[in-house]
């Protein structure tokens, strides 16, 4: 309904936005009133929502349907607050509002529960009579959000058969795809990151009840850009190109468009798809659905097709132009898997070393973790996420951790700052509005926002692409319950990093700003698993940014200075870091390790990392250098070591995946999705299984370096999921070694077929060449030299299907099976397609008997237990149907503690252990390019060969320098950056749109009555020059801090502190749109 | 390049003749499509890839850089500099020095003994070096202006935008060093990894992966 109206309103006059939002805010509830006066059956509305997902034993599908339908009631609606008041403040907010429309008629409707006692944001009012006046003018008043109708819901669950089919059909109709090699090479390409045309117009259109909050968001204004605007800024002078789809010549939101040049194959200049456009108009759109910086100097840069199509090649070329140029701002809403495309990230670093903002949109690829796209997850790029309206993270919205430094090291915190990504509005095409979902879309809203903010900036000079995120990030709201690796450092204030702006003065500081890793959920996963002795180091990968220039050192070495009081010297870090800090940013790696004699303690360690950072001096007179000194406060909660059965090690080293390499998929119906790129790490898509493991107390660690490389009388059980990498010989002998002195193994195998390997390589249009796949799912080859000394082995099938093990339903994805066992050991069996005769042949074949779960006790005295399973999709949280955590429990109780669960004991599908000697193992995929990627392998003449087994990673403890001081009870709210006090910084000057103070007057018609605690006297700065007026001032301040706590702390809950200045700048925002509509002086034409 | 293999060629009559119920969910489909329309529309492209070393000069770009007269001992009071080096920065007169010795007018220090101008260290016969400072140095040097006048008259189409863009010397050799889609082979590999930043002629040499 609101795009409609919205189009009509298309050709409006510029200065008519207000009376127009109005309008529409206004609409919506007379929509409700007039279906009101008809049948209620006509005004009752219903969605539903069906989800597919249950599959009974017998096959025949169900599916589960919930519908909603809702029903106006008559003469009632809900009035929403800004704010949370009491009862008694509500009232009297409505009260004021309906006198002034003459209502006679109307009463709240009591709501009789025991929230009643406490504030609350809403109240439902009965009006009776002229209902529509009194509607707008409640709408009006500074303290009410929307007046929506109200509401009756009704729910049902339904299950559902779906169609009429029999049993024997269902398996097939399922998945209505059929095979043939991948052609598909988009998930390997950068691509335009907003969603498909599925979620355009998306907000809104799941229930009726969401109808509402769909009304139509200015952005730019929520954000209130509106302030900066009013104060004379609105992007004049700050050069921003948009790199996407282009832009047609004559498009009526734009005003400064300096120059659109095109650098793809398709001879045109114009937009054929709407992104590029839309994306210029979040950020630089003068009407309708404005942008944030109007005036600024749009370059556009055309470098994807029509059918987005895009080149490393033509970014290049294009990137270079933008140096050229001397682009200020530069938006990416693109972006794509390949972090080792070094041209593209080389020049990246390259734009940003030239001073150019790079800003860039963090990827869709979420909920899923460790789908952060490049370049939006390099250091020296703002990378951002997306929120809804309700300050969710966007289910969209790609999540941490970075994956570069997998597996010997762990990721960085990206994103660095989310905002809004859903339902957001911008340009059409050709003209007007329509809403748009995607980090492609909240990526421009910070492109926007920061070119807003560089022309605020008086001494541009500072403006560099350090100072602009350091100024991002420390102004941004935390979100609640929401932890780093999705949000970052919360929600984008555009006003208080305006403060910081103009208040900065070049220096470092650390991205996260302090390591606490006892708080949740914000430090997840640190804060899900305390630190014990001898367990592996805890690594926290910090970024430091450098606002001082554009390369700087870290001067002698950081410095561990433990707090004795707070038990510091419990912990021992050591400190890894960038050599030299260059494009403005580099790693600080810091390892936190429990000392011995902490080995049976129980408590809270604290003390900090101190780092001073030298820069060249950039055009000051000859000081030489600039330094800057930050501390990195560290906080951790130590237990005693846990037996060794609770400790289970995960296996990092051996998990290899794109890029580089060709890691296919572990599930191959997933052909739109044909690489294994999240990392395969307990934090990214195993994420799921760490927070069950962690659940049924296990304690999870990981191993980043060779087999040989740790202590297995530490640990019950190894866990080797879905590895694709080779086997040092001496890992192997090692591991047997272990497993004779009670070290138990549990293996998660996946696919091996060499001709299906042969037959999903695909060609990439990217790279211009066909990519064979290195491995299958899993490496089975290696995987068989690791375990065949205990006379196991996998094998090359590929087997699909569903199933029931212990009661429990199955979906075994694309896995092998087991082609040898030894006789006393237990097998389990199943019946499953034979995937590999489908890829190969379109053929279908059932296979019984299918040997996919192993359990063994190896004989020594005191000797581990092996389990073996051949697919890994139930325990990965990419493309998972349906998890078997129970799977894995009962594997680990076996490992751990020894006892084989009676389900599968004595499950009837037990099967003889297979001998599997008629039958010859798989054999590595003659001419493979493994070794090209491996850690193993090395090139040789003929068979690649083992490299010689690399040194176990040794870490140098910092020597620690104790202090006798204690660390501040809050680490958050340390100061992020120096120099810039957050109380002290100044508003921004908006005082020709002051609201007006009037003194509470009940009878007074017309007046909104604003609490007088609220109206903050530091707004009143520039009243005069004179000493009295000071005095008074002054006096006002005091006396309106006492009334602020008092109303604070009466009528608000606590957690809503952060927000107690808005219903002043909404207020503001309505009154200069108020004043917009008599004089447009220095607002931006809008 | 699309179109080089029978392989390739069979592929794309697969694609033509493969059933329509055997096409397969949406976004394949498209992808199919670029994948043709790449390849009908690549003709060109692949010309102008090649075009540095094959197109005769028939075509000019109005190129209007103004060359260096090889006179370092011009006074200047503020120089331009090659701003984004880790550790090296080349200024307009074509000297190199580190960050530490450069002068508050952006122009290196030439009385500091790490400071040497026209320097061509790290670079090739082919015009091609591993150091992207050295590159533009030597790129500055008086006796490179045939070479880049001839470059310019030659320069392919797809650079237009960049070299007409151009206005001295100094920025020729800032943009012409840069890596560009000259330098890539597959798209996400280098053609050479040590010699990318290349002021001259031809591309950097191809190194097999």
């Amino acid at each position: 309904m609101g795009y409609e109206l919205n189009q009509t309103a298309g050709t409006m006059a510029p200065v008519c936005l207000f009376l127009f939002v109005a309008l529409l805010v206004g609409r919506l509830p007379l929509a409700g009133s007039e279906e009101e006066e008809k049948t209620s059956s006509s005004s009752s509305s219903t969605s539903s929502s069906t989800t597919e997902g249950f599959l009974s034993s017998n096959c025949s599908q169900l599916s589960l349907k919930v519908d909603f339908s809702s029903k106006v009631v008559e003469h009632e609606y809900i009035v929403a607050f800004n704010g949370y008041f009491t009862s008694k403040a509500r009232s009297h907010f409505i009260s004021s509002a309906l006198r002034s429309a003459e209502v006679a008629n109307w009463r709240i409707v009591q709501r009789e529960n025991p929230a009643s006692d406490y504030p609350s944001d809403f109240e439902v009012v009965q009006i009776r009579q002229n209902a529509r006046n009194s509607l707008l003018t409640l709408q009006d008043h500074p303290y009410i959000k929307r007046v929506t109708p109200q509401r009756k819901v009704f729910r049902t669950l339904k299950l559902l058969s779906v169609g009429g089919e029999t049993s024997s059909s269902c398996n097939d109709t399922r998945w209505v795809q059929k095979w043939q090699s991948w052609q598909s090479s988009r998930p390997l390409r950068r691509t335009s990151l907003s969603l498909s045309s599925g979620f355009w117009h998306a907000t809104g259109r799941h229930s009726s009840r969401r109808l509402l909050r769909a009304i139509p968001r200015h952005v730019a204004q929520i954000l209130q850009a509106d302030v900066l605007w009013q104060m004379g800024h609105t992007g004049s002078g700050v050069k921003v190109a948009v790199f996407d789809t282009g832009l047609s010549e004559k498009h009526p939101h734009f005003k400064n468009v300096k120059e659109r040049t095109n650098w793809t194959n398709e001879k045109t200049l114009d937009d054929g798809l709407g992104h590029g456009t839309f994306v210029a108009g979040v950020i630089a759109s003068m009407r309708e659905c404005q942008g944030f910086a109007p005036d600024s100097e749009l370059h556009i840069f055309r470098v994807f097709t029509n059918n987005q199509v895009s080149y490393t090649s033509w970014f290049l070329d294009a990137f270079n132009y933008a140096i050229l140029k001397k682009i200020d701002v530069l938006n990416l809403s693109i972006g794509g898997p390949d972090f080792m495309d070094h041209p593209f990230v080389d020049k990246v670093w390259e734009l940003t070393a030239n001073r150019v903002i790079m800003v860039s949109a963090i990827g869709n690829d979420g909920p899923l973790y460790g789908t952060l796209n490049n370049p939006a997850d390099q250091m020296d790029v703002i990378g951002v996420g997306g929120i809804d309206f309700e300050d969710n993270i966007a289910r969209f919205s790609s999540r941490g951790m970075t994956t570069w430094e997998l597996p010997g090291g762990y990721g960085r915190v990206k994103p660095d700052i989310v905002t809004y990504g859903s339902g957001v509005r911008g340009s059409g095409m050709k003209e007007g509005c329509r809403s748009l979902s995607g980090t492609s879309v909240a990526s421009p809203v910070v492109a926007g926002a920061v070119t807003l903010l560089a022309s605020t900036v008086l001494n541009r000079e500072l403006v560099n692409p350090a100072s602009m995120k350091q100024a991002l990030i420390a102004s941004a709201r935390r979100l609640p319950g929401v932890n780093m690796f999705e949000q970052g450092h919360g929600k984008l204030d555009l006003l208080r990093a305006y403060q910081i702006l103009n208040s900065y003065r070049p220096q470092a500081s650390l991205s996260p700003s302090y390591i606490d890793l006892t708080e949740c959920p914000y430090m997840w996963p640190y804060c899900s698993q305390p630190i014990y002795y001898g367990g592996m180091p805890t690594i926290v990968n910090v970024t430091i940014l450098n606002g001082m220039g554009v390369t700087g050192r870290i001067v002698d070495k950081p410095i561990w200075q433990p707090y004795l009081p707070q038990n510091g010297d419990h912990i021992d870090v050591a400190v890894s870091y960038s050599p030299v800090l260059w494009p403005w940013a580099g790693y600080l790696g810091v390892s936190i390790s429990v000392a011995k004699k902490a080995a049976s303690w129980e408590g809270i360690a604290q003390g900090h990392v101190m780092l001073t950072v030298a820069s060249p001096a950039e055009n000051d007179s000859s000081v030489g250098e600039m330094t800057s000194t930050v501390k990195l406060p560290v906080k951790v909660k130590i237990i005693p070591t846990p037996p060794r059965s609770k400790r289970v090690l995960w296996d990092q080293y051996h998990n290899l995946r794109y890029p580089p390499g060709y890691f296919p998929r572990d599930n191959l119906r997933m052909k739109n999705d044909p690489l294994d790129w999240n990392g395969d790490h307990i934090h990214t898509n195993f994420r799921d299984m760490y927070q069950h493991l962690r659940s049924m107390g296990y304690f999870v660690e990981v191993l980043g370096s060779p087999i040989t490389c740790f202590d297995a009388s530490q640990y019950g059980t190894l866990l080797m999921v879905d590895s694709e990498e080779e086997y040092f010989p001496e890992e192997i002998t090692k591991l047997r070694r272990d497993i004779d002195n009670g070290l138990s193994l549990i293996i998660f195998s996946d696919w091996y077929n060499t001709s299906v390997m042969r037959k999903v390589k695909f060609y990439d249009e990217n790279t211009r060449q066909w990519w064979m796949p290195d491995t299958g799912g899993a490496n089975i080859p290696a995987l068989n030299d690791l375990i065949s000394v205990w006379g196991m082995a996998f094998s090359d099938g590929l087997y699909e299907g569903d199933f029931t093990m212990a009661d429990h339903d199955m979906y075994y994805a694309s896995g092998c099976s087991i082609a040898r066992f030894p006789e006393d050991g237990v097998v389990i069996a199943q019946t499953l397609k034979d995937q590999g005769l489908e890829v190969l042949k379109q053929e279908t074949a059932v296979v019984d008997s299918v040997p996919v779960l192993g359990l063994y006790q190896t004989p020594s005295e005191g000797g581990g237990r092996i389990a073996l399973y051949g697919d890994s999709n139930c325990i990965d949280d990419s493309h998972r149907q349906k998890d078997c955590f129970w799977l894995l429990d009962a594997l680990l109780q076996y490992t751990s503690y020894g006892v084989t669960p009676p389900s599968l004991l004595h499950s009837q599908n037990k099967v003889t252990p297979p001998t599997g000697t008629d039958k010859p193992l798989p054999e590595r995929l003659e001419g493979n390019h493994l070794y090209r990627y491996s850690k193993v392998l090395e090139a040789h003449l003929g068979d690649p060969k083992p490299r010689p087994l690399p040194a176990c990673p040794h870490l140098s403890w910092a020597k620690p320098q104790p202090l006798n001081e204690t660390a501040p009870s809050n680490l958050w709210k340390h100061q992020k950056l120096l120099s810039v006090d957050m109380d002290k910084v100044e508003l921004p000057n908006v005082r020709a749109y002051r609201p007006q103070v009037r003194p509470l007057s009940p009878g007074e018609s017309g007046a909104w009555d604003i609490p007088g605690g609220i109206m903050p006297g530091r707004y009143n700065q520039d009243v005069g020059q004179t000493i009295p007026v000071f005095a008074f001032l002054g006096a006002m301040v005091v006396l309106s801090f006492f009334v602020v706590q008092l109303t604070k702390s009466r009528s608000k809950p606590k957690r809503r502190k952060p927000r107690i200045k808005r219903p002043l700048y909404l207020q503001q925002q309505q009154q200069q749109q108020q004043q917009m509509t008599l004089h447009t002086g220095k607002t931006p034409t809008v | 390049m699309c179109l080089s293999g029978i392989q390739d060629l069979f592929t794309v009559f697969t694609f033509l003749l493969r059933p329509r119920w055997l096409r397969p969910i949406r976004g394949d489909n498209i992808s199919l499509t670029e994948h043709l329309m790449y390849c009908v529309q690549e003709e060109r492209p692949v010309h102008d890839r090649t075009l540095l070393q094959a197109r005769e000069s028939d075509h000019h770009i109005p190129w209007r850089v103004k060359f260096n007269l090889g006179n370092s001992s011009r006074q200047i009071t503020q120089c331009r500099n090659s701003i984004q080096g880790k550790a090296l920065l080349t200024d307009e007169l074509g000297y190199v020095c580190e960050r530490k010795d450069l002068l508050v007018n952006g122009c290196c220090n030439v009385n500091s003994p790490s400071s040497r101008q026209y320097i061509c260290k790290s670079c090739l016969p082919n015009g091609c070096c591993s150091v992207y400072e050295y590159c533009v140095s030597c790129c500055l040097q008086p006796d490179k202006q045939p070479l880049l006048e001839r470059f310019l008259n030659r320069a392919a189409e797809g650079f237009q935008n960049l070299f007409t863009a151009v206005e001295d010397h100094f920025e020729l050799c800032l943009a012409k060093c840069r890596t560009s889609s000259q330098s890539v082979q597959h798209e996400n590999t280098y053609r050479n990894p040590q010699a990318k930043y290349c002021y001259g002629e031809s591309p950097p040499e191809l190194l097999p992966i």
